[in-house]
């Protein structure tokens, strides 16, 4: 259960990430949602933001090339 | 033997085949010019020319209003007029009336052939369009490795974020193997899985993008899995791959634009959603808080403990009460006895005393208050002011007193009464 919700987790882009968090804190602003839905959510919006972070690989880039056999070289 | 003619009999017969032939009369041209002279009388001779001929051509000056453009050395046109013989020379050429660019003649034939070919196909249709993913990690860029376009590329991806790994196909973008070298980065890129492609190159002529309007090329893009962004040339360019592409860019830099995000602003995105998250549950919990503060308040109101305390508070007053009303008794109580205790003391026997009358004692000590308690003899006490006497009883006399009347008794140190 706990590996399926992981694996989903990984496959979420980060769009997608985005719009739910969109939706989270939406949900969040409802007047009207109970306190124990807003802690839930809130939880939910932190831990989105933690993954939208950490789907962004920090290190910086050069350029690379590839060869017409799919090999990658630096450009 | 043959007739002989003279050369200009024959140029004239020429000259008449060509005057009487229709399509000569009015005919159009495809060519590219070259040798043009712009004579001083106004007159402009030039050639047209293709890969296996030239032909000769001059636009006189009174029809210089069926050119609207400056003639140059290897533009494409399409020459209007009229092909006749000038026999003074025997040749012939093309008298010009109207001089059009051809943009590309067969090319340009070609090309909207094909895109009217692969429009009836659907292939630019926006249903087929695929989404560009809005942050990437992985940009493929198909493109020449020299050139403005590549490093137009990596200036913008580096500046908008650092993090997203370009991975380049060198291609030939030019000449006769650019088409197959584009189709062959497109596969490529495909099959190391980057997240969005740009195929591009810098501006040019038709000539020069001409594999950007190959069947191939636009084939390969329509059937990649993964979204392109075309970046051909500049604005004004539109090629086959631009309208098959799942977006044009107008030119290289757009295209680095389109694809990748701007890290600064994620970060600001994700910064803002954080505050938002952070205010929202902040102002939820004081709300609920507040609440909270408010049903305590109302409970403790109407709480039984609430009415103890009132009820021990009514309890107390009536104690208050009691005790107040008490103390004010006792306090009369005491003016009472004291007043009392001075109306006795004006009654005291000691009083008497000082009056000279004795208070006389049995030898038992009881208060002899009748003779008959008493027989000759007898010690009594006698008490006066100032001390006590003993005495013996010599007689005793019976007396009647009248009542009311005052008489001393008869033996007054042997005796007292009050009356």
């Amino acid at each position: 259960m706990k590996q399926e919700q992981e694996s989903r987790e990984r496959e979420l882009s980060v769009e997608e990430a985005f719009a739910q968090l969109e939706e989270t804190v939406s949900a969040l602003e409802d007047p009207e949602i109970s306190l124990e839905d807003a802690f839930a959510r809130y939880q939910e919006g932190m831990e989105l933001l933690k993954y939208c972070n950490a789907s962004i690989d920090k290190v910086e880039k050069s350029v690379q090339a590839i060869s017409e056999e799919g090999e990658l070289y630096e450009f | 033997m043959q007739n002989v003619y003279s050369v200009s009999q024959v140029n004239h017969y020429i000259k008449n085949m060509f005057t009487q032939d229709f399509m000569l009369q009015a005919i159009s041209v495809q060519g590219e010019a070259s040798n043009v002279k712009y004579h001083s009388s106004g007159h402009i001779y030039f050639t047209l020319k293709d890969e296996k001929g030239t032909l000769a051509c001059v636009m006189f000056a009174g029809n210089r209003s069926g050119l609207a453009f400056r003639m140059e050395e290897g533009q494409k046109l399409i020459v209007s007029g009229t092909v006749d013989v000038y026999e003074r020379d025997g040749k012939y050429q093309l008298y010009a009336r109207c001089i059009e660019l051809s943009g590309g003649g067969e090319l340009y034939e070609k090309f909207e052939k094909l895109k009217a070919e692969l429009l009836e196909m659907g292939m630019f249709d926006a249903g087929y369009k695929q989404p560009i993913p809005r942050y990437i990690r992985t940009l493929g860029v198909v493109t020449a490795p020299t050139g403005a376009a590549v490093r137009d590329i990596i200036r913008i991806t580096q500046r908008r974020n650092p993090y997203v790994q370009i991975v380049l196909f060198p291609a030939v973008v030019q000449g006769e193997n650019a088409a197959p070298s584009i189709v062959q980065g497109i596969y490529a890129l495909e099959q190391y899985g980057v997240d969005t492609i740009i195929v591009g190159r810098g501006g040019g002529s038709l000539e020069d993008l001409w594999a950007f309007n190959e069947r191939i090329v636009a084939e390969a893009i329509f059937n990649c899995s993964v979204p392109i962004i075309s970046a051909v040339g500049h604005e004004t360019d539109t090629t086959i791959a631009d309208l098959v592409a799942d977006l044009r860019a107008s030119t290289p830099s757009a295209a680095a634009e389109l694809a990748v995000f701007d890290y600064d602003q994620f970060i600001e995105n994700c910064r803002h959603y954080s505050k938002r998250c952070l205010r929202t549950m902040k102002s939820r919990i004081e709300l609920s808080q507040s609440r909270l503060d408010k049903y305590r308040l109302m409970l403790e109101h109407k709480s039984p403990m609430g009415r103890v305390k009132e009820q021990k508070m009514h309890a107390l007053s009536i104690e208050e009460r009691m005790e107040a009303a008490m103390q004010s008794r006792l306090l009369d109580a005491r003016h009472r006895m004291e007043l009392c205790a001075q109306r006795l003391h004006g009654l005291s026997p000691l009083g008497k005393l000082k009056g000279g009358y004795g208070y006389v004692q049995t030898a038992d000590g009881r208060s002899l208050t009748d003779i008959g308690q008493v027989k000759a003899g007898d010690l009594v006490t006698v008490h006066l002011e100032n001390g006590r006497l003993t005495a013996s009883v010599l007689e005793t006399e019976p007396e009647q007193w009248e009542n009311g009347g005052e008489r001393l008794p008869y033996n007054a140190e042997a005796n007292h009464s009050e009356g």
